[in-house]
């Protein structure tokens, strides 16, 4: 009798909830990237390739005409030396192809690159977006959800008669202001975080969370006049591990790329 | 051949014998029409109008006629997007970079003009390559990760656009015709 009873009981909240709006609350979640701005460093094995091709390609080459050039003028310099009598007063001065290479060479040796490792000067500093330029670096921020202070992907809440997208857009926004230029990579989201609320603040209508997270590229390579929060951080994929929730990591790191 | 007709001796005797002898006579030219010619043997499997299996490997009449295509098709395909299963129509993948070894596009030559000493000339040649590629059917949740992994694995100095196809880009590709655009202006 108690069991029938029980039953019953399920059945009926399970009518309940089915005609009642959805319980999850909805986030929308910007993942912000900046991309690499220097390919990374070859592997032993890639080297060794592209040294072996660059000899086949210099064993199978020809001369260019400037090396042509040069050749010929050293062969009439060297004529001109030996035969004793100087014919051809040239009134014109001709630029030799050696002075010409010369000229490069000086221009060469005042050209500085600039340095590929900024994160050593910088000492590991993770609010600044010059650090490994190599690989793709990700915004994080500190947000209060429920009473504690995580760090998350810039989200906000979703709000009826708005796109999911816009609301990552706005939620991106508010932590980085209107200025910034971002490049949002689609209309669908790339991944989904679904959480439940913990048992204190569960009730019928509020079960739990999803966020859906957005990937978007970062245009502009300088957020001067930005910058609202005071704790944000541009992090690779591997130092995500510091930040982020064990059950919130997994998900994230499902779309990402291993850069 | 030669094997069964020591069975037909055995078996059969007096009169068969002769008829025997004489169909397999017959057979042999036909069946074992070899031609050799070098190295190559060249089997001859065509049959006579008159034989039973005349044209057995004739297949063509029986496809469906195809009709002959007209030179401009004005294809312009829009997809429908159909609820939560969003897909995009035609897009345009069009990739446009300065390299030396592909086949270019355009041409374009640039002069220097060397001020300094004698009046010298270096020109220098900039080949433009454009390629374009057309996908469609590109489904909404895959679109993020697809560009994501183009652009990412980009070489340097690549212009990357990606665009959904439209009728400007269909008639970028044909050329102008003046003289008929000046009759038809006359007509109208």
């Amino acid at each position: 009798m108690v069991a029938a009873v029980q039953r019953a009981v399920g059945w009926g909240r399970w009518v309940c909830t089915a005609a009642a709006p959805r319980p999850w609350r909805l986030f929308g979640a910007m993942c912000l990237l900046r991309l690499p701005r220097i390919t990374q460093p070859l592997e032993k094995e890639e080297e060794e390739m592209a040294a072996l091709m660059g000899q086949i390609e210099l064993e199978k080459s020809q001369y260019s005409d400037h090396e042509m050039r040069k050749l010929e003028e050293e062969e009439q310099l060297r004529k001109r030396k030996e035969s004793l009598y100087d014919d051809e007063i040239t009134g014109k001065t001709v630029i030799m192809a050696q002075d010409l290479e010369d000229k490069w060479e000086q221009k060469l040796l005042r050209f500085k690159a600039a340095p590929r490792i900024t994160d050593a000067d910088k000492n590991n500093n993770r609010t600044s977006l010059n650090r490994r330029l190599d690989s793709n670096l990700m915004l994080l921020v500190k947000q209060k959800i429920g009473n504690q202070d995580l760090w998350l992907l810039p989200q906000a809440e979703w709000q009826p008669g708005e796109t999911l997208r816009s609301t990552a857009e706005r939620a991106m926004a508010t932590f980085l202001g209107d200025h910034v230029q971002a490049k949002i990579l689609g209309n669908a989201p790339s991944g989904i975080y679904k959480y439940k609320f913990p048992r204190a603040i569960r009730t019928e209508d509020n079960l739990g969370a999803k966020v859906f997270f957005f990937k978007a590229f970062l245009q502009s390579g300088d957020l001067s006049q930005t910058e609202l929060k005071k704790d944000y951080l541009w992090v690779t994929k591997d130092e995500l591990g510091d930040y982020l929730k064990p059950e919130y990591l997994k998900k994230v790191n499902g779309f990402l790329l291993d850069l | 051949m030669n094997a069964a007709l020591p069975k037909a001796l055995c078996l059969k005797k007096g009169a068969l014998l002769k008829q025997v002898l004489v169909l397999s006579r017959a057979a042999t030219p036909r069946e074992n029409c070899l031609c050799a010619a070098g190295d190559v043997l060249v089997s001859c499997h065509r049959h006579y109008k008159s034989h039973p299996a005349h044209g057995i490997g004739r297949f063509k009449y029986l496809l469906p006629k195809e009709v002959p295509k007209r030179k401009k098709d004005k294809v312009q395909m829009k997809e429908i997007n159909v609820g939560t299963e969003h897909e995009y129509g035609d897009l345009n993948i069009q990739m446009t970079s300065y390299d030396i070894y592909a086949m270019p596009t355009k041409t374009d030559e640039v002069l220097f003009l060397e001020e300094r000493g004698s009046k010298m000339q270096l020109d220098a040649v900039l080949t433009t390559h454009q390629r374009v590629v057309q996908i469609s059917g590109l489904s909404a949740t895959f679109a993020p990760i697809l560009l994501e992994i183009i652009q990412s694995n980009q070489p340097e100095g690549v212009h990357l656009s990606v665009a959904e196809h439209t009728e400007a880009h269909f008639k970028s590709r044909l050329k102008s015709r003046p003289e008929l655009e000046e009759l038809l202006a006359q007509m109208n």
